[in-house]
């Protein structure tokens, strides 16, 4: 090699280590967060978060590969795994598998790795949270009643000044039962509300689903649970479904469509009968 | 006529044995019938694909065809019904010209629809499956039942004709017609009773038949404006649809006349002033087609909805522009300018009429059926380049000729076997005008 072609390759090498070296700059960095759910008490399941800054702005990262861990970053401790979406959120259902470390002590802390993308580093996130319960309950003159209790060593202990939300359940969001939306827990841990909503729409039997809710808190995470009372309107839903319309399937066409259409048909087929009864007739006339 | 004896109106009017002309004729016509079965059958076995309709043309020439032939079949009701009706005497050797035409184009409408399915086997779902609420299965029920009609009112006036043909068994010079005129009509004696009930079912059927067929061509409308597409969401489309019909039958019958008139040498039944009377209709039914047609383009031209735009453009000045122009031109203007004047209802400029009215009407129906299926609300995308573009492949073009040959194959075969004027009807009508 003469010393024109080192001269030549040792530019090439040095540029394709400065694109390299620019490529790996280019990465940006993941952030990954996790939240705890805990519903009615007996369906636990964590939620993770992954965004980036991209242009100045976060934006949620879709299709990450993550690892959720109970405790520590364990094989042994691994929950399972899952990728996020296109909000950038991936739900992961606490298997029973986790048991054991769950029982291990009052506090429980959830770990997620991201896996090493073209885009970004390998990202870690964690939670601590306290275990925590909620209950729902009601009382005379339509009262509502929401009781926070968290666990301290094994005892269950009553948590107070903690906002608690309590609401009617709809179809896609919460509905306060009065004017405020959260009622604080006093010193046995019980938030009160009445329920001040009348003629709500129920279902078929007036029935309404309470909730009562602490979110994104930082200690408990979130906890909710339900209750059903039969405090709403007894509604019918009518549904036009499978009804006689012109847009229904076969056989459920309108009566009145049918009438008219089978009077029509029965009118002007009946006149060719006739006039069918008046060949033969002409036949036995030629006959006779 | 008056001067024309019994027997020679007889001799006259008894179908004759094709010429050479004739059997040229019914030669090409065989081979278009035999080509249109051959792609027919290239069309079963490959699918539809053989044709140039995809997701976006769904109803290409097999529906304009379809569209078409239903079209034409209302003269039946037109000559028959509407002018016999009203007293119309002079219309009686155009009546079986125009029974059998709408006979033949009812019974290629029936065939060109099971054309167009993909899966023919499945056509008795239609029956067992149908919903009512479809225009379709109304189309099916009335389709149906305007053949019967129309069979039924081919069939009565025939009657007396087939008991003349059996007394001239010489003439017909087929053992196996006779026949057949035995079987349809050996009963007939031409008694005062048999007479009653005939005229009776024929005063009937002419009643009936008006309020089917206008049900025919109405529910043929319908199949395309009870569908929410440019060009086809319109409340006039039945009344549109009607109009053009007796025009593009009027123009068949005018063409008939002036054929029968000259290969069977009828220049003493259908006269120049048959062509007049016939002219005249045309004008009035051209006219009146054109008046609908300004309702149905300048309306929304006027108001040029944005969904509709690039419809209507491709209609006025686009790609369809030489082919709207020209239907629009041959099958209601020039047709007008020319019977408009009395030299021009002689019988050869009304012919040239009213073959331009029908070749005119062809396309008018090509217009109304495919424009619009490439003009949707939503943009097409993500489809093949010959997606967004139609023009019918050989299969097509064959099997819609083909149909087109067989429609006037079964008025050429039945010219040939049974009388195309009446024959006792015109020897009442000379007798009664003699009496009085």
């Amino acid at each position: 090699m003469n010393k024109h072609s080192k001269i030549f390759f040792t530019a090439i090498l040095s540029q394709l280590l400065a694109i390299a070296a620019f490529a790996q700059a280019e990465k940006t960095d993941l952030s990954l967060s996790i939240s705890y759910f805990n519903s009615n008490n007996h369906v636990q399941y964590l939620v993770a978060h992954a965004k980036s800054k991209i242009d100045g702005k976060f934006q949620m990262i879709p299709n990450i590969n993550l690892s959720f861990y109970i405790a520590t970053e364990d094989a042994a401790n691994l929950l399972g795994k899952a990728v996020t979406n296109d909000k950038g959120d991936a739900l992961l259902f606490i298997p029973p598998t986790a048991k054991d470390e769950w029982k291990k002590s009052a506090k429980v802390s959830f770990i997620i790795v991201s896996q090493k993308t073209k885009d970004f580093d390998e990202a870690k996130g964690n939670v601590e949270i306290t275990k925590a319960k909620i209950q729902i309950d009601t009382a005379a003159d339509r009262k509502i009643t929401a009781t926070l209790m968290e666990l301290k060593d094994t005892v269950w202990t009553p948590v107070k000044a903690i906002d608690v939300k309590i609401a009617v359940k709809r179809l896609d969001a919460d509905l306060n039962v009065a004017e405020t939306p959260t009622y604080a827990t006093d010193s046995l841990g019980v938030a009160s509300a009445d329920f001040k909503r009348d003629s709500l729409p129920g279902d078929s039997k007036g029935n309404l689903t309470l909730i009562a809710k602490v979110e994104d808190n930082d200690v408990y995470g979130n906890l909710s649970a339900e209750k059903i009372v039969p405090w709403g309107k007894s509604i019918k839903y009518y549904t036009e479904f499978d009804k006689r319309t012109l847009f229904a399937r076969r056989g459920k066409s309108p009566l009145w469509l049918e009438l008219l259409a089978y009077s029509i048909v029965v009118a002007v087929w009946g006149v060719l009968i006739y006039l069918f009864g008046q060949i033969k007739k002409l036949k036995q006339l030629g006959v006779n | 006529m008056e001067s024309l004896a019994k027997q020679q109106i007889i001799e006259d009017l008894l179908p004759q044995k094709f010429g050479k002309a004739g059997k040229i004729w019914v030669g090409i016509l065989l081979a278009f019938c035999a080509l249109g079965f051959v792609a027919y059958c290239l069309q079963l076995k490959n699918g539809l694909v053989v044709t140039a309709m995809r997701d976006y043309v769904s109803w290409g020439i097999y529906i304009s065809n379809f569209v078409f032939f239903v079209a034409i079949s209302l003269v039946g009701s037109l000559i028959t019904a509407v002018l016999r009706l009203t007293q119309a005497k002079w219309s009686t050797p155009l009546t079986r010209i125009a029974e059998i035409i709408a006979v033949s184009a009812i019974t290629f409408a029936s065939i060109i629809i099971v054309v167009d399915m993909g899966r023919p086997d499945r056509f008795y779902n239609l029956f067992l499956h149908g919903r009512l609420q479809s225009p379709i299965v109304w189309d099916v029920i009335v389709i149906t039942t305007y053949f019967f009609v129309s069979i039924l009112l081919l069939y009565f006036p025939l009657l007396p004709d087939m008991a003349i043909m059996m007394k001239h068994k010489d003439v017909t010079g087929m053992p196996w017609l006779n026949k057949m005129y035995t079987f349809l009509g050996s009963f007939w004696k031409n008694t005062a009773g048999q007479i009653h009930i005939s005229e009776k079912a024929i005063n009937i059927l002419s009643i009936t038949i008006i309020p089917v067929a206008f049900a025919i061509h109405t529910v043929t409308s319908w199949l395309f404006a009870t569908t929410y597409r440019p060009g086809w969401d319109s409340t006039n489309f039945g009344a549109y649809f009607i109009s053009g019909a007796f025009l593009v039958g009027a123009g068949a019958v005018v063409v008939a006349m002036y054929v029968f008139r000259r290969s069977y040498k009828l220049e003493n039944y259908i006269k120049d002033e048959h062509f007049d009377k016939m002219g005249k209709v045309l004008v009035l039914l051209a006219l009146l087609y054109l008046y609908f047609n300004v309702n149905e383009f300048l309306v929304p031209a006027f108001k040029m909805k944005k969904s509709e735009e690039e419809h209507l453009m491709g209609l006025f000045t686009g790609e369809f522009a030489i082919v709207f122009w020209f239907a629009i031109s041959t099958a209601m203007l020039i047709p007008i300018l020319i019977l408009i004047t009395k030299k021009g209802r002689k019988p050869f400029p009304a012919f040239i009429a009213g073959i331009l009215v029908v070749i005119g009407s062809w396309f008018k129906r090509y217009l109304i059926v495919t424009p619009t299926l490439l003009h949707p609300f939503l943009p097409m995308t993500d489809v093949p380049e010959v997606y967004k573009h139609y023009f019918p492949t050989w299969q097509e073009w064959s099997i819609a000729l083909g149909s087109l040959a067989g429609a006037l194959l079964i008025i050429t075969i039945f010219a040939r076997i049974f009388p195309i004027i009446p024959i006792q009807e015109t020897i009442t009508e000379i007798e009664e005008h003699e009496q009085a």
